[in-house]
């Protein structure tokens, strides 16, 4: 049998499905929440007491339940169960599976074509966004005057925790989860994802842990910021035991993910689609899957470890009983600057893509930046240790740790380099994700800078635990990721609608975004340098100005980010028509019709050059 | 047009996914596939073994190992609160806390490794046979053998010691930090035992159902990957646990 592809004149509804035909997300949240409550039961029955009548077993047992019932109502354990019985699908399941002829309703079920996968991968990672957001400007609001006025401390502290959290697992599925999905298996000419439902998995246990985690904020919270030192996190109620749940359950959806991003591209490429002719975007996408697939697994441990210390009396962290907050810094910080580069590459990938088509010139030292991409990844796990400089851990490792940091900015010079030597005298056609991409650059350069300068052990003693590290990290996250983000939303969005996001109100909102960053870092900076702590609700009198200034930049971020989203939606439903290749792009996706057909291509492609042959004509004359 | 749009083209063309690749095809990809879980799954056990390496190493306090504890028996708040406050120190008897039984560690190993070796012997007689039908009792063997050893696991877990920490101006009842990172080890080892186990009952009746025949026996060869996977972490977790444990 060959891979040819066979089309069958199939008008008719398929009958298959079974089970699956009646679960979907509103199936799989009666089922949490009922699952839930008898884990609340059961574990309320072995280990109530009259102290302690919501413990850490108790609810630990409810999260699970509240996991295990999510995944039996959206259908997640109906292939395992039908491959245990050899009961395998059918044609007509897997056309059900792959949501045909279903409309709207395949986006709320376990669908596993993966461009439904990655439009629902849009919608979770704009929800993770609003919530962050909104729990950030919660935070800014509490910090624009000194004193506690709005919150107190404790709640304070979750705002921190669950913001950081929310918003760095929005942030790692924010390019990789939606264009990972949705393009990339089109760009290397692939009919799907190399394990379909898995595919649907990853997808749904990130749910499944989100809901989990925002629901901290209504058990206690999680007043022990997200790091969740090991040295207080046992302080922490049972918000801490939801907390680490959801981590547990996140890590293994990545994990998953990973591994279906890289059998894609390894197993599936199309003819002709050689190594070096793949897409620069399916290089980062790999690349960040590979990192991913080596540092969650030490989050997992980490969090694992946490629990167990909560629930079962163990001592990993607990220094009473032998343990030691460093194991838990060392294990979260293995996984914990690594992800920095899970959430980068993908973006910066995406620039790389986007910086060709719209320059109309050949990426610029495509292999360079192949080598930087890999290179940033393999320097990102020896780099941990600069997260616990002042914590007292191996302070003779300090130097080479700072080495080793600062050769991270070799492959990130890199990133401009090809960057810019792509734009350089290109004729660059100004559109919505060249603008984004602009900021960017900008942005990127001031996050990297300062970076530099806390990588140096005797700066960083003094920059430590201030709001210069909180501005440093937002200029990279908010000011680089997030505009790369933005980029790609903007570069694919005629891919996934058939239209164009709206260029007036994308603009708009790229400068009150853009001014908004510049004032609310920069004048965060300010405020770190003069010394004012992070974590702090309350602060002294000298910090008044810097803070009020950053409170008002967020609320000029807040407002581009809703222009943005009222460009998605008015655009998604009534937007200009773009048709199926309105960037002139060379890469595949650009290359099948739009809306893109179930299996991508109707007849199997054949690549015989890379994608950036722009404009090389003019080359010889 | 909307997200709905996007579906009549999907009707034009009319895909069958999944129905299109050859089962080397299909193999190959999932070979990729069991591979790179195999290598998130090192990653995982690396992690347990650096905890328990890291944790000797630190030896907080003396808390690693060589205390007077109580048997695990105990396992509510209101237990511990009456051994404590009742003065029951002598009921139930103090034990010394020291290293886990090697010869139920090495036990849970060795079923891992022969259980992984009646599955390759089973594959092996599938592809030189065609014969599906025999298979099933290979398979069959194999989940036994993984359910024995999560039983041994269970016993494992069971019997180790706590001891009395104070902690939060409060007295509690723990875990050593050695206990800790073995339990954590052990039961990693049990979690992949019953994976283990539902792969060989679903091997055991899909061979017995037909769906695994003599030409179709890829998927016994993935699992079977993962299976010897599974034994050679039980083998390094215990040659470590077993050689590296007291603090000198």
């Amino acid at each position: 049998m060959t891979t040819t592809l066979e089309h069958t004149e199939t008008s008719a509804e398929p009958r298959g499905g079974g089970l699956a035909r009646y679960q979907n997300f509103g199936t799989a949240v009666v089922a949490g929440v009922i699952f839930a409550w008898i884990g609340w039961f059961i574990a309320r029955k072995l280990f109530w007491s009259s102290s302690d009548n919501f413990s850490d077993q108790v609810a630990t047992m409810t999260a699970v339940g509240w996991m295990i019932g999510f995944w039996i109502g959206i259908g997640a354990f109906n292939a395992p169960f039908r491959w245990l019985l050899g009961n395998d699908n059918s044609r007509d399941d897997d056309l059900y599976y792959a949501g045909y002829k279903q409309g709207r309703a395949r986006y709320w079920k376990y669908t596993t074509d993966h461009k439904v996968v990655g439009v629902q991968y849009i919608i979770v990672t704009m929800s993770l966004l609003g919530v962050g957001g909104i729990l950030a400007m919660a935070i800014r609001t509490e910090l624009i005057v000194p004193g506690t006025h709005f919150v107190n401390q404790q709640v304070y502290n979750s705002f921190i925790a669950i913001h950081g959290m929310v918003m760095i697992l929005a942030l790692i599925v924010a390019v990789a989860g939606p264009w990972g999905n949705f393009v990339m298996p089109i760009m290397v000419g692939a009919r799907d994802m190399a394990f379909p439902r898995l595919n649907a998995l990853s997808l749904w246990t990130l749910v499944s842990a989100a809901v989990l985690l925002v629901t901290v904020l209504a058990v206690g919270g999680l007043p022990v910021g997200w790091v969740v030192l090991g040295t207080i996190a046992d302080q922490a109620g049972v918000g801490m035991d939801f907390f680490a749940m959801a981590i547990v359950v996140f890590t293994v959806s990545t994990t998953v993910a990973s591994i279906n991003l890289i059998t894609t591209v390894i197993t599936m490429r199309t003819k002709g689609m050689t190594l070096d002719r793949l897409p620069i975007f399916v290089w980062g996408t790999i690349i960040t899957a590979v990192l991913a697939l080596y540092a969650f697994p030490f989050f997992f441990v980490a969090e694992l470890n946490q629990l167990l210390d909560r629930t079962a009396s163990t001592s990993f962290y607990i220094a009473a009983g032998g343990g030691t907050s460093w194991l838990q810094a060392n294990l979260f910080w293995l996984m914990g600057h690594p992800e920095v580069y899970v959430i980068l590459i993908p973006a910066v990938a995406a620039l790389f893509e986007i910086s060709s088509t719209m320059a109309r010139k050949p990426l610029f030292s495509y292999r360079t930046a192949v080598g930087a991409m890999v290179a940033l990844s393999g320097l990102s796990a020896l780099v941990w240790a600069h997260h616990m400089f002042t914590s007292g851990w191996a302070p003779t490792l300090g130097g080479p740790f700072m080495v080793t940091t600062e050769l991270i900015s070799i492959p990130t010079g890199i990133f401009f380099l090809v960057l810019v030597g792509t734009l350089w005298r290109g004729n660059v056609w100004m559109k919505l994700p060249t603008i984004w991409m602009f900021g960017f650059i900008f942005n990127f350069i001031i996050g990297g800078v300062t970076g530099i300068y806390l990588s140096d052990v005797p700066l960083d003693e003094q920059l430590h635990g201030t709001m210069f590290v909180t501005a440093h990290f937002h200029y990279i996250f908010v000011g680089s990721v997030l505009f790369g983000a933005i980029a790609a939303l903007a570069y694919w969005f005629p891919k996934v609608t058939g239209r164009y996001l709206d260029e007036r109100m994308g603009r708009y909102s790229f400068w009150l975004v853009f001014i908004g960053v510049q004032i609310t870092f920069g004048a965060m900076f300010l405020s770190g340098l003069k010394g004012m702590p992070r974590r702090d609700a309350s602060y002294s009198l000298a910090f008044e100005h810097t803070n009020f200034i950053s409170t008002l930049g967020a609320y000029i971020i807040m407002s581009g980010m809703l222009v943005l989203l009222g460009a998605v939606i008015t655009s998604w439903r009534r937007g200009e028509p773009s048709g199926p290749n309105p960037w002139h792009a060379n890469t595949l996706e650009w290359q099948v019709p739009t809306p893109v057909p179930l299996e991508n291509f109707l007849e199997e492609p054949v690549i015989t050059q890379d994608p950036y042959h722009y404009g090389e004509e003019l080359v010889g004359q | 047009m909307s997200i709905a749009d996007i579906e009549p083209q999907s009707e034009m063309h009319g895909g069958t996914p999944g129905h299109h690749e050859s089962p080397e095809k299909v193999d190959a990809r999932q070979r990729v596939g069991i591979w790179l879980f195999i290598g998130a799954d090192v990653v995982t056990v690396a992690a347990l073994l650096f905890t328990y390496l890291y944790l000797r190493g630190v030896d907080t306090a003396g808390h690693w190992m060589s205390m007077v504890g109580f048997p695990g028996h105990l396992h509510t708040y209101s237990e511990w609160e009456n051994l404590y406050n009742n003065g029951t120190l002598g009921n139930p008897k103090p034990v010394y806390v020291g290293v886990l039984s090697a010869g139920l560690q090495w036990l849970t190993a060795a079923l891992t490794v022969v259980s992984a070796g009646v599955l390759w012997f089973g594959e092996k007689s599938l592809r030189a046979t065609k014969n599906a039908k025999a298979f099933s009792p290979f398979a069959i063997v194999a989940m036994v053998l993984t359910l024995v050893g999560v039983v041994v696991c269970a016993i494992q877990l069971g019997d180790i010691p706590q001891i009395f920490v104070g902690a939060n101006d409060s007295i509690t009842m723990s875990y050593t930090t050695y206990d800790s990172a073995m339990m954590a080890i052990i039961g990693s080892t049990l979690g992949h035992l019953v994976l283990l186990a539902f792969l060989g009952l679903g091997l055991a009746i899909r061979s017995a159902r037909g769906v695994i025949s003599g030409d179709k026996w890829y998927q016994v060869r993935l699992v079977r990957y993962f299976w010897v996977w599974v034994a050679i972490s039980a083998v390094v977790s215990t040659l470590i646990t077993t050689t590296i444990n007291t603090v000198h």
